[in-house]
């Protein structure tokens, strides 16, 4: 295996994972496979694929204007280049709004139905417009050796000039407008990257960044198929981006000077700390690397600024979509599938950067025949050249099996948690404390209700009541809890236990005791458990017992309880509020039987409690 | 211009209207998931009682801006302001890119992450209802006259009165008045309700404002930019030519 073939095919496993879990996302919600909230409803898709994906493109725009308008016919070279990268760029943001979007096939809408004080309206437009540019001026490359469209391939050389110019203007429009979007999170972005000057310190920042993507394309192609570098004209493209990087960063830390944050960068919260290795990324280390010329001469050094700087473009991006919303009050981490998702996309781009310059006239490496390509290389030496049959299927073939193994690999590790419980957590639901008076609190979280059992019990008719409400219980048992079939606190619960009761799962019934013989065996077409368990169901109790499913502790208790005081308060003319929430959740003290911290996680909560329990996040809003 | 008023002093927190709300729009089932915020408000629950210390119950909902910066975020106009004063959400349009999540000040619209078809959830002011005449189904329910639905220049002059005409027992503030330009929600409290929106305040910025000026750039950018290029590109062809001729004459001579 040579670098190329290890190359394609880690990205070739990276995209498959990535077509699993998108398929996940697809047909199981958004909620599925990310960490995305109503806190930061934007996240590392946008924050990785979508925005930086678009600054990174920009090289397609600068790069042209360089050759095209100021007539820098030195680098015509990389023209080809530096459009397909854009290209791509923007299909890269393009294919991540398909998983991020809530309804990716709505997305052509802002075309019919128009809104021109959104700023996300107005990208939308320019991105669909600029990828019909790009794609007109990529076009005549993959055309060249068909002579059939070789009059519109003419034509659109010809005017190139007008899609140069119509690119730049576009470009400046929505590169612009990218930073306008968070314009209006005053109260949520972090200070340290709200500015009102966002869409200037977007556009000169994408400006930066275009040439230097060009070179991280151009020293990629020349490590991975071994081609020289013209060393002096990509350091004179590299001074070109630094020049600009140090007037980003003079408008940037002047805007930060002069509206007085500068403070707020040395506090040492961990945002700063983001803020710092940013800044050191996007800002110092390319600038001072790139300012000495015998390091921007170098493949290292170039590497080095270079690659830093898309690093810190990316995270710069990435902070103003989601990591830096931070005064929503809840911290957002991407789960494993979302960054798998993100980078899969980045993978399947770099794929078809490698496709098209293999089989277009984009660079030299473009094959005219299969022994040339590297991956044609034998590898197993004569006997299994033989096997493998031609190097050409050998290559292609790896390819396929490591993709076909990653969709295998994806499907084993789909999060089926997730997917299954349609992100409730599971809680366990505990037994009520206390006796005459019961402190009911199934998911242990303080936020409970009194309930006066023996005052009811009496109040509906003493031992003959029971049934009223304690319609089953546990085989065997002669008084089983709520908890103990209502399992779970939101969820339901399957109270039948298969492998307790049929031979083949570890019992020691036929499958006939329960089922029938002629009908499909279905829980519906089986026998009730009181068929066998005949102490199950109290006589005269309210509720038959017809399923094997019981419902979330939350939704038995609130049935067996607001049922009956509904009743009550039409029946008696006193009481007309019996019903209502607040009759049983008041504010009235707790029983003083239970232990000190349930007594003080009770009035916190009382006054706190809103309608989660989840202690994990901070809970805003009080 | 409808709006609702809610006085803090008056609630009694027994969640009639979270109940009236939930039957009226056939809201679903509400779970704690993961995705929630803290704060109540849901997919499937589109107002709720906070409980603070005292005790004190407040209602939280949309605030139906009078210039909201959802509507004003979405690219595709499917949120809309209403004559009534409603901020009210057509799903037929949505595209889904929850950029009116991220806009909005006090955080109100909620995602519905659980389905694979998801729309944006959020108060709507019962627009039916109020279009029929009739209250929305939250003051309607509310047993104790807390919140309450009218006009929004009387309820303001109604909380204005209520606070001269018990000087000490309010703080001397409708919230929502001024606030991001002004909503149609309505409070007076005897605590300070800066809980509701974020812990950096918007204040009286009226946040559709603040991409104004960048939007309103948008056309003169493209066609100076263009402007601009043009003359760059005039220029340089133009050196390019004399440095061509200078060579050819070098070469004759």
């Amino acid at each position: 295996m040579n670098r190329l073939s290890v190359t394609k095919s880690i990205l070739w496993f990276i995209t498959g994972l990535a077509v699993t879990f998108g398929a996940a996302r697809m047909f199981f919600g958004l909620g599925a496979v990310s960490n995305l909230s109503d806190a930061t409803p934007w996240g590392i898709w946008k924050g990785i694929n979508v925005v930086p994906g678009i600054a990174l493109a920009a090289g397609g725009f600068v790069v042209t204007a360089i050759i095209y308008v100021m007539r820098h016919h030195e680098y015509h070279r990389y023209a080809k280049v530096s459009v397909l990268l854009a290209f791509l760029g923007y299909i890269t943001a393009a294919t991540a709004l398909v998983v991020e979007l809530g309804l990716p096939w709505m997305v052509w809408h802002p075309i019919v139905y128009w809104q021109h004080h959104s700023a996300l309206f107005e990208i939308s437009w320019c991105v669909i417009l600029y990828l019909t540019v790009l794609f007109l001026e990529f076009i005549p490359t993959p055309m060249e050796e068909t002579s059939r469209f070789a009059g519109i391939r003419r034509f659109l050389i010809k005017y190139k000039i007008v899609l140069v110019f119509l690119g730049i203007m576009i470009s400046t429009l929505h590169q612009s407008s990218l930073g306008t979007l968070f314009l209006i999170t005053p109260e949520k972005l972090h200070p340290l990257w709200y500015s009102s000057l966002l869409p200037v310190l977007f556009f000169i920042s994408a400006i930066a960044i275009g040439p230097l993507m060009l070179i991280v394309g151009v020293l990629t192609i020349s490590t991975l198929y071994n081609k020289p570098l013209e060393m002096d004209k990509l350091s004179k493209l590299a001074v070109i981006s630094m020049i600009v990087l140090i007037v980003y960063a003079l408008i940037r830390w002047i805007d930060l000077a002069a509206t007085a944050k500068l403070a707020i960068a040395f506090t040492g919260s961990w945002q700063t700390l983001v803020f710092w290795a940013e800044n050191s990324l996007l800002l110092f280390i390319p600038i001072i690397l790139l300012a000495i010329p015998s390091v921007r001469r170098t493949r290292t050094g170039l590497w080095t600024a270079t690659g830093s700087a898309v690093i810190g473009m990316v995270l710069n991006r990435a902070n103003m979509a989601g990591i830096m919303f931070v005064a929503t009050g809840k911290a957002y981490t991407p789960t494993m599938y979302e960054i798998v998702i993100s980078l899969g996309i980045l993978s399947a781009a770099i794929l078809a950067f490698l496709f098209c310059i293999e089989r277009f006239n984009i660079w030299d490496v473009k094959w005219s025949s299969d022994e040339e390509r590297p991956e044609a290389s034998p590898r197993f030496g004569h006997a299994s050249d033989v096997w493998l049959g031609t190097p050409r299927i050998a290559g292609r073939m790896v390819y396929s099996l490591v993709f076909v193994f990653s969709l295998a690999v994806g499907l084993a590790i789909l999060p089926v948690n997730r997917i299954q419980s349609a992100g409730v957590s599971d809680v366990p639901a505990a037994k009520a404390r206390g006796g005459a008076t019961l402190f009911i609190d199934g998911n242990r979280d303080g936020y409970g209700v009194v309930f006066a059992h023996d005052d009811h019990a009496k109040r509906l008719g003493g031992d003959s009541a029971c049934v009223q409400c304690h319609h089953s219980n546990v085989p065997m048992d002669k008084q089983s809890g709520c908890h103990e079939c209502h399992r779970n606190m939101y969820v339901n619960a399957d109270v039948f236990r298969h492998d307790w009761h049929a031979a083949p799962a570890g019992g020691n019934l036929t499958c006939n005791a329960c089922h029938q013989a002629d009908r499909q065996r279905t829980a519906e077409t089986a026998v009730a458990c009181d068929h066998c368990h005949k102490d199950m169901v109290p006589t005269g109790a309210t509720i038959t017992l017809e399923q094997y499913l019981a419902p979330s502790y939350a939704n038995a208790l609130h049935g067996m309880c607001i049922a009956c005081h509904q009743e009550q308060a039409r029946v008696l003319a006193e009481k007309p509020d019996l019903g209502r929430c607040a009759s049983c959740h008041t504010l009235d003290d707790v029983p003083m039987y239970l232990p000190d911290d349930v007594i003080t996680a009770y009035r916190d909560t009382m006054y706190n409690h809103v309608v989660l329990p989840q202690s994990n996040s901070q809970t805003d809003g009080n | 211009m409808k709006a609702i008023l809610t006085d803090i002093t008056k609630c009694i927190g027994c969640s009639e209207c979270v109940v009236a709300c939930k039957a009226y729009h056939e809201l679903q089932e509400d779970i704690p998931r993961h995705w929630h915020r803290n704060d109540g408000l849901s997919a499937y629950n589109w107002t709720a009682i906070i409980h603070k210390e005292g005790p004190h119950y407040i209602r939280k909902q949309c605030r139906h801006c009078l210039e909201p910066a959802c509507v004003s975020a979405c690219p595709v106009a499917a949120l809309v302001t209403t004559d009534e004063g409603a901020v009210i959400y057509k799903p037929e349009k949505c595209i889904g890119c929850r950029y009116c999540m991220v806009a909005c000040p006090y955080g109100i619209p909620r995602y519905d992450w659980e389905h694979a078809v998801p729309y944006i959830q959020k108060c709507n002011l019962c627009h039916d209802r109020i279009s029929q005449g009739k209250q929305p189904a939250c003051t309607e329910a509310c047993p104790t006259q807390a919140t309450i639905f009218g006009e929004r220049d009387e309820l303001l002059a109604e909380a204005h009165r209520r606070i001269t005409a018990e000087p000490g027992k309010y703080i001397d503030h409708v919230f929502g008045e001024f606030e991001v330009g002004g909503t149609s929600v309505l409070y007076i409290s005897d605590i300070d309700l800066g809980f509701l929106t974020y812990p950096v305040k918007s204040g009286d910025k009226v946040l559709p404002k603040t991409t104004a000026p960048a939007m309103s750039a948008v056309p003169p950018a493209f066609f100076g930019m263009g402007a601009v290029m043009g003359g760059l590109y005039w220029f340089c062809k133009r050196r390019e030519r004399l440095q061509n001729e200078k060579k050819n004459e070098e070469a004759d001579s």
